[in-house]
């Protein structure tokens, strides 16, 4: 039974295109990444599936029955403008919005404290939202968003903003809820993070679907034509022919080989290459990352189009992640 | 789905709980709740401080070569005191000896015979201050003609003097009068006894006074309290906007229920206030300050029926009201573009206003019955019609029913303007673009 299913969805706003025959579902106990640069039509699907606007066409069911707003009390939502009543106290604030998802005073009351206990913040309980960090009230947004117990979790760019330590907090919260049966649905344009945490995905790009299923099989589709390799010396080896493109870096290199028959050969006789002039630390071959098959998808669908996008996914605020 | 609206119902007692415990725990509230009285208080005890001191005694001097007539003025002006105390202390339900406290300022008339230094005189005390005006009277050269009068007064002298001197003098006159007839002393009295009108216990549509004097009470209070407290519903709208957590909210209640949720919310803490306020005025009415106040002019009667009414048309007109200024609210994106579109709330009150003066003296003129029944106008001018006039009972039914409904069509239509309208980010959105909104969510 899939938790969410979306249908040959379509929403226009005046003139512009936000989102364009876009179809994919979530099973419980998944975890479903949508990824897209900014602008790509993300938080408008999002909003379709949680009922702020409609859609012009297609359908949006949830649990299996289609969309009405009474299903909305199983869904937990963390929207990509985070707000938070920035004058009332945290606890308060917590228990309203839980009551307001038809969780009794009292139970919403101790999930609060246990959740505040589970991210480390019982220090803001008693405090005004507005005196706490920006992470902080982040956090809060987070366990509102969780504390009527929701089957389907959907969140608008979750780890914006957080530093590694609470990022790596909140991803593993997901995680145990995924595994609890849970199903959930995160935005982000950031690919590592979708790479580590999704079981399934869908690319969006210029309110199109480009690229989605699931991840395993995604990667598997493409061949194992990606080297890295750091290396101190000579870099000699990397005008061998077998090579299609290449990225020079401080200490590294990420190389494409050139399709061919023989990718596994081709990618030893490098390193043999590679040994005779330098020393090497560390030598891979990979499937492309998911951020280079979402940039050839993306130039495949719209060619002659500058690459703007690839900026906005080597955001550096958010770079660590990549540690 | 009853169920379903039962929910619906929580979660808009949700919304106005939250909403009126925030409110009402604020710094801002204890101050204006605690400082628009005392700052009202402090008018009131600082006019009837002004009002204490002003009326001293008039000091004036009557000039005249007949003798009598200036006595006569002299006694016919004590006597009209005197009456006034009387009716005075009955109206404070006890005899005029007794409550010395306050004594009303008096007339104080000093006769004398016009000689020649007299005018010289008489102004130079008039300069000094020592007196307060002199009436001069030359007798009538013609066999039966008046004398004429000239009252001569500081400039600052109160001004009603003349008219009680005028009046005084009219009735010596006919006593003179009567008496050169052989009218005997004591049936002159009794011919010029004055007239006293007593109200009778009567129903309370005749009471035409109170009912004129609650039908303004509720016009004010409503003015203050839409203005006040209608802009906050607006104002807390706007506030959630910029704070985006509208759409948390939207994510589990309808936007008709936030709506909905924040007037009764933000409505309560306005009545909660207006509550205390009413409080605090009965008792400072019922304490000594008080009664000089209400002194022995007004006399404020209010039937069963009309507080039921008042409290009806009150909450009506504040709902209809608030759920305009939410419109204004989901329409804009700032204090400032609110400022600019609040005439909205302003102009139907002040057509309310400038009707008033039609619809007491004929509340039950087609005019006024078309009117009554138009939503905006309902809560002021039917009430006034319930107490004045002779509504029909299915007119006052139907002016409530259609007042509810188009509440309940402004919560409608709000809310859509507000789903879309808080999506949008920026500009403010022009009429065409509203009605698109309303026909797309």
């Amino acid at each position: 039974m899939p938790i969410v299913q979306l249908q040959h969805v379509r929403k226009v706003y005046d003139s512009k295109v936000a989102v364009e025959d876009l179809s994919f579902s979530i099973e419980p106990g998944t975890m479903f990444g949508l990824l897209g640069p900014n602008g790509s039509g993300k938080t408008s699907s999002i909003r379709m599936m949680i009922g702020i606007t409609a859609p012009d066409s297609g359908s949006v069911s949830l649990f299996d029955q289609p969309f009405t707003r009474k299903l909305l009390s199983r869904v937990g939502y963390l929207p990509e403008e985070r707000g938070l009543y920035k004058k009332m106290n945290v606890l308060d604030q917590l228990m309203f919005l839980g009551q307001l998802h038809y969780v009794s005073a009292s139970l919403a009351e101790k999930r609060a404290r246990d959740w505040c206990e589970k991210l480390q913040i019982t220090e803001a309980i008693p405090k005004k939202t507005e005196d706490l960090s920006k992470g902080m009230q982040q956090k809060i947004q987070f366990i509102a968003a969780l504390l009527h117990d929701p089957e389907l979790i959907i969140m608008d760019e979750p780890f914006s903003g957080l530093d590694p330590v609470n990022a790596t907090l909140l991803m593993d919260t997901l995680v145990d809820l995924r595994r609890q049966g849970k199903a959930v649905l995160f935005s982000t344009h950031r690919m590592d993070q979708v790479e580590k945490l999704c079981d399934n995905i869908a690319l969006l790009h210029h309110g199109q679907l480009i690229l989605s299923g699931s991840m395993r099989e995604i990667k598997s589709s493409y061949p194992r034509n990606r080297i890295r390799i750091h290396f101190e010396g000579g870099d000699g080896f990397l005008q061998s022919p077998k090579i299609e493109s290449l990225k020079r870096y401080p200490g590294y290199a990420e190389i494409k080989l050139r399709p061919s028959v023989t990718l596994a050969d081709d990618a030893q006789s490098l390193l043999a290459e590679a040994v005779q002039v330098a020393s090497i630390t560390h030598f891979e071959v990979t499937e492309p990352t998911l951020e280079q098959i979402f940039i050839e998808k993306v130039l495949e669908n719209s060619p002659g189009k500058p690459l703007d996008f690839t900026l906005q996914l080597e955001a550096p605020e958010e770079s660590y992640l990549d540690a | 789905m009853p169920r379903f609206r039962l929910a619906s119902l929580r979660n808009v007692l949700l919304i106005a709980r939250r909403e009126y415990r925030e409110r009402v725990r604020t710094r801002g509230f204890l101050i204006t709740t605690i400082m628009i009285p005392l700052i009202m208080g402090g008018f009131v005890c600082g006019s009837i401080l002004l009002g204490s001191k002003t009326p001293t005694d008039t000091q004036i001097a009557v000039v005249s070569s007949d003798t009598q007539l200036a006595l006569d003025l002299q006694a016919e002006l004590e006597r009209r005191q005197r009456q006034q105390d009387d009716i005075a202390a009955q109206a404070a339900g006890s005899p005029a000896t007794s409550s010395p406290q306050k004594r009303r300022p008096r007339i104080l008339v000093n006769a004398m015979d016009p000689g020649p230094g007299t005018r010289a005189q008489l102004n130079s005390d008039l300069d000094s201050g020592d007196l307060d005006g002199y009436l001069w009277i030359t007798p009538s050269t013609a066999p039966a003609g008046r004398p004429t009068f000239i009252y001569t007064s500081r400039s600052s002298g109160p001004s009603f003097i003349k008219n009680i001197l005028a009046d005084a003098l009219s009735q010596v006159l006919i006593r003179e009068h009567l008496a050169h007839r052989g009218v005997v002393a004591a049936e002159v009295d009794t011919m010029l006894q004055p007239v006293t009108i007593v109200a009778g216990q009567g129903v309370s549509h005749q009471d035409h006074e109170s009912a004129e004097i609650s039908v303004s009470v509720l016009f004010f209070v409503m003015y203050m309290v839409i203005m006040l407290y209608g802009m906050n519903v607006a104002r807390s709208i706007i506030e959630e906007k910029t704070s985006r957590i509208f759409e948390v909210l939207l994510a589990t209640i309808r936007p008709e229920a936030m709506m909905a949720g924040k007037i009764i919310g933000v409505g309560s803490v306005g009545l909660t206030q207006v509550g205390i306020w009413l409080v605090a005025v009965l008792l400072l009415a019922a304490s000594a300050v008080g009664i000089h106040l209400g002194g022995d002019t007004v006399h404020i009667a209010l039937t069963r029926p009309q507080v039921i009414f008042f409290l009806i048309y009150f909450i009506l007109g504040y709902a209809f009201y608030s759920s305009i200024a939410a419109a204004l609210g989901a329409m804009t994106n700032s204090e400032q573009e609110l400022q600019q579109l609040n005439m909205f709330l302003v102009l139907p009150l002040l057509f309310c206003f400038v009707m008033l003066g039609t619809l007491l003296t004929t509340p039950d003129s087609t005019l006024a019955r078309v009117l009554a029944l138009v939503p905006p106008f309902t809560p002021l001018l039917m009430y006034l019609r319930v107490c004045l006039g002779h509504p029909a009972p299915w007119e006052v039914i139907l002016s409530i029913v259609l007042t509810s409904a188009s509440i309940y069509g402004i919560i409608w239509v709000t809310s859509r303007i507000y789903r879309i309208g808080v999506l949008m980010y920026g500009k403010r959105p022009s009429l065409p673009e509203i009605l698109r909104w309303l026909k797309y969510s």
